[in-house]
């Protein structure tokens, strides 16, 4: 069994000291440890973006950090977006635009789409393929994905 | 669940001490490689490094020598930095079409030339570039051209208990254009089929290729031809890159491909790069 480490970090705005095992992905401690289960696990080698999360504010593939890296961060996972019962504008956009048909890519498309209208809020077609370069969608729903960005970000 | 050691400390001199404690250390900068490596069994690592609060692996900056982007720079960092974009855009097209913008959130340009892949995509812009290479150990610091760093697949001029801490672009920097094309199955996260990159110097060129050999290379033929002959015709001087690369078959595709579509590139290179 992996050694353990305690690790503090804030995780959807809220300070947390846990133990994290050396061995673990932090994709791993946050469906496992941190039961956050919006956070899905695809191909678990930096391919699919399923695992998308913001670490310090910028998207990165969870299943590719180990968790003790964690240790003194700040963590934002699709579970933080909505504020009191209220849905991110990006949330409900993907809704009215239906961009998505069995939901699983969605989570980290939104993780990588909320970082890119942070650093960029008017992105362009070029913008936001970069930005969700890394996600993958097998049931192809990029168009709606991408009206739903736009319009999300002329609210 | 892997098991490892893991220690994370800003102390060099402890740092050089732990690379030689074991025989599998493995020092882990974005983790992109290394964490992949290690699922797949490739890498079994009994003490992980993590170099992240090592702040002499952190600079980047440019002054009278050149560019130096320290071992703990990500690519997208790299990416956005005003005087690579301005004096060498090469290296930041090279490090644009690495995996995906995630993956350049974390990776580096250390970690991708320490992998030593022959596809790494930031090597044939530094083959272009004569990147040096700085390395430090517990004896000091020495520094290397980056074609001396790649030494095969998988394989760098690093001796144990050695690390990258920077690489360097010196100056004069190029006259003219660079440009890097990058063949893959798809669009993004996908390693080079072949990659090609071509910097014009004014009158001069230089080709480098990825993929293609046990390490990236030079076409020295093509810019033999070119440089010293003033081969203008650049379908002529394109052909003759395949006296510079051996290349295999695998699951990315067949050698024969591989050398047509070197070809190819190499004479669209020279077509943007020197003019048609
Ligand atoms: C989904 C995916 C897509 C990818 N696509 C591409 C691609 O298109 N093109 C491409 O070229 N690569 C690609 N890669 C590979 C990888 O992202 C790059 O090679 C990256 O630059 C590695 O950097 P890193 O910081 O993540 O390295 P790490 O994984 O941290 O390290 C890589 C190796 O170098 C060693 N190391 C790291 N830093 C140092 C140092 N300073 N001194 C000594 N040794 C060191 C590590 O011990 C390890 O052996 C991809 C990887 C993934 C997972
Ligand atoms: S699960 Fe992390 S990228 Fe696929
Ligand atoms: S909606 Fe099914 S993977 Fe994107």
């Amino acid at each position: 069994m992996s050694e353990k480490i305690t690790i503090s970090f804030t995780v959807n705005g809220e300070n947390e000291t846990r133990e994290a095992a050396v061995g673990q992905t932090l994709l791993s401690f946050i469906r496992d440890d941190l039961h956050l289960t919006g956070t899905k696990s695809g191909c678990e080698i930096g391919e699919c973006g399923a695992c998308t999360v913001l670490l310090n504010g910028k998207p990165v593939n969870s299943c590719l950090v180990l968790a003790i890296e964690l240790n003194g961060k700040e963590l934002l996972t699709i579970e933080g977006l909505s504020k009191n019962g209220e849905l991110d504008k990006l949330q409900q956009e993907f809704i009215d635009h239906a961009a998505f048909q069995c939901g699983y890519c969605t989570p980290g498309m939104i993780m990588s789409a909320k970082a890119l209208l942070e650093r960029k809020p008017d992105p362009n077609d070029e913008d936001i393929n970069e930005a969700l370069s890394g996600n993958l969608c097998r049931c192809g729903a990029y168009q709606e994905i991408r009206a739903a960005i736009k319009d999300a970000a002329k609210k | 669940m892997l098991s490892y050691e893991y220690v994370k400390t800003g102390n060099l001199q402890e740092v050089f001490k732990l690379l030689e404690s074991r025989e599998h250390v493995y020092p882990l900068a974005g983790g992109t490689d290394l964490i992949v490596g290690m699922r797949g069994g490739k890498f079994a690592p009994e003490l992980i490094l993590d170099l992240k609060d090592i702040e002499e692996l952190k600079e980047l900056r440019e002054d009278k020598k050149g560019i130096t982007i320290g071992a703990l720079v990500t690519l997208n960092e790299i990416c956005l930095f005003k005087p690579v974009l301005d004096n060498i855009p090469i290296l930041s097209e090279g490090c644009h079409s690495v995996g995906s913008y995630m993956i350049r959130n974390r990776a580096t340009i250390a970690g991708n030339i320490c992998n030593a892949s022959p596809a790494a995509d930031t090597s044939a812009p530094l083959y272009c570039l004569d990147a040096v290479v700085n390395i430090i150990g517990s004896d000091g610091t020495r520094s290397v051209r980056v074609d001396e760093f790649f030494t095969g697949p998988g394989k760098n001029a690093l001796k144990k208990g050695e690390l990258v801490q920077s690489i360097t672009v010196l100056k004069p920097y190029p006259e003219g254009r660079g440009i890097y094309f990058k063949a893959s199955r798809t669009g993004s996260v996908d390693l080079a089929t072949v990659g090609v990159a071509v910097q014009s110097w004014g009158e001069r060129v230089k080709v480098a290729i990825g993929a293609v050999a046990p390490t990236p290379v030079r076409a020295l033929s093509v810019e033999n031809a070119v440089n010293e002959y003033g081969e203008k015709d650049w379908s002529k001087a394109a052909a003759l890159v395949n006296n510079d690369i051996s290349p295999i078959t695998d699951l990315r595709a067949s050698r024969e491909y591989r050398y047509h579509i070197v070809e190819v590139l190499v004479r669209r290179g020279l077509e943007k790069t020197m003019g048609v």
